[in-house]
């Protein structure tokens, strides 16, 4: 797999320092963890936090601290059984996303169809699965928030280039694609997006009253 | 590995084009203890080998007022700041045997247990408000942990560390406060007398000096 299109570095570092929505860790972590490139720049981040860990002045912690710290670690001394897995072998799911539970495919136009991902928490951002039909012409839209794409089968194209399997693509409000499948096979990308999805771009217009997610 | 570390944190520590404030603030965080010659490591291998309780006392000492620090200044409450202090030292003892110097710093390995954890209090948290305002939404699962604990981190903390030393302390110093510290720019511009426009192009900069170098050295 050639990697030839990286998140922004700015996105990295805020994946590397946690600030991201949970929408969006996941897709860039999902890239992370297929490129190494992109690990060693997280890598370096991580360093410069550490150092930033030593430089900062300490604050003092509450007096019982250490020893309720002891006790709580000899309650449970040892790490509980390793998550199980939520989506198990399902088809499509790539293994990144087995410990989340991911919802039912559903159709939204011809050849598209997407399945939503269950996020642990409530933030401004959706994840969902989308996969389109190979040669099909995506929707063209334009987003009020950012979007990212990581491709994991297949490829699309648009006036940014040609993006294939572990390639991620940013778009932000500013961005207006069109992008086109493949023929060698159906696309299937994880998406994160911001924003409402009941906003006024045609993608949303067409998925709104479909997706709940 | 502590030599990295030291090596690291030299163009950091070095004062030029640092701010009053921040070379003092610097300063004291080497006050206590002859910190340089303290190989975190092998304490967090004792932990691992014999569950040395001495070993983990001192690097709670160390580190559990670091990441209190650390996350006050990210914007947690002193509560949450203390929990992640607490719980990222209760990991530190369960996960010591992870840990593995070839890949992070002690330091750095211990940053991301604590970040992690804040995600995790962030989510819960959020969740507990959309239970209060919106009770239509089941509970989610608990499963959904940061991605990246997926990612294999490969052995190259030392060609990352040597890295890092490139950076310029300008540049090491302005991506801390904007991604670590998470201090908006524009207080980035005033703690550093710089205009907030050098604030941002220095940012541009530095990351792609940082991926340029990083390509480099692959």
């Amino acid at each position: 797999m050639t990697i030839s299109h990286h998140p922004p570095e700015d996105l990295l570092a805020d994946f590397a320092a946690g600030k991201l929505e949970e929408a969006h860790q996941l897709v860039v972590g999902v890239h992370v963890a297929g490129c190494p490139r992109c690990t060693r720049f997280v890598q370096a981040i991580e360093q410069l936090a550490g150092a930033a860990l030593e430089e900062v002045e300490p604050v003092s912690i509450a007096p019982d601290a250490f020893d309720r710290v002891m006790s709580r670690i000899q309650e449970a001394p040892r790490e509980t059984a390793a998550p199980s897995l939520v989506s198990g072998m399902d088809d499509d799911v790539p293994p990144a996303l087995r410990k989340y539970r991911i919802g039912k495919r559903r159709r939204v136009a011809p050849g598209l169809s997407l399945r939503p991902i269950e996020l642990s928490s409530s933030g401004k951002s959706r994840a969902f699965l989308l996969r389109s039909a190979p040669g099909s012409r995506m929707l063209e839209h334009t987003h009020t928030g950012t979007e990212l794409t990581l491709v994991l089968e297949g490829s699309f194209s648009h006036e940014g280039g040609r993006f294939g399997p572990g390639d991620f693509d940013y778009g932000d409000d500013e961005v207006d694609h069109r992008p086109i499948v493949g023929d060698e096979g159906p696309c299937l990308c994880l998406v994160a997006m911001t924003g409402d999805l009941r906003m006024n771009g045609l993608l949303g217009r067409l998925i709104g009253p479909f997706v709940r997610l | 590995m502590n030599a990295a570390i030291r090596a690291l944190k030299m163009p950091i520590r070095a004062e030029a084009g640092l701010p009053r404030r921040v070379t003092a603030r610097l300063s004291i965080g080497v006050s206590k203890g002859p910190k340089a010659t303290v190989d975190w490591a092998d304490l967090i291998g004792r932990v691992a080998s014999d569950g040395d309780r001495e070993a983990f006392k001192r690097l709670f000492e160390h580190f559990a007022p670091r990441i209190k620090g650390l996350m006050l200044k990210a914007g947690c409450s002193p509560d949450e700041s203390e929990e992640i202090a607490q719980s990222t030292m209760i990991a530190v003892w369960r996960k010591a045997h992870q840990f593995d110097p070839a890949t992070a710093g002690a330091p750095a390995w211990i940053f991301t247990i604590a970040r992690n954890l804040r995600i995790d209090l962030f989510r819960r948290r959020a969740r507990t408000d959309r239970l209060e305002t919106g009770p239509e939404l089941p509970d989610a699962p608990d499963q959904a942990e940061p991605a990246d604990i997926l990612i294999s981190r490969g052995q190259d903390a030392a060609r990352i560390a040597s890295a890092l030393k490139q950076l310029s302390a300008e540049q090491s110093t302005v991506v801390r406060l904007s991604f670590i510290e998470e201090r908006p720019h524009p207080e980035i511009a005033s703690a550093l007398g710089i205009p907030l426009g050098t604030v941002k192009s220095r940012i541009r900069l530095a990351m792609n000096r940082l991926r340029d170098i990083l390509d480099e050295e692959a």
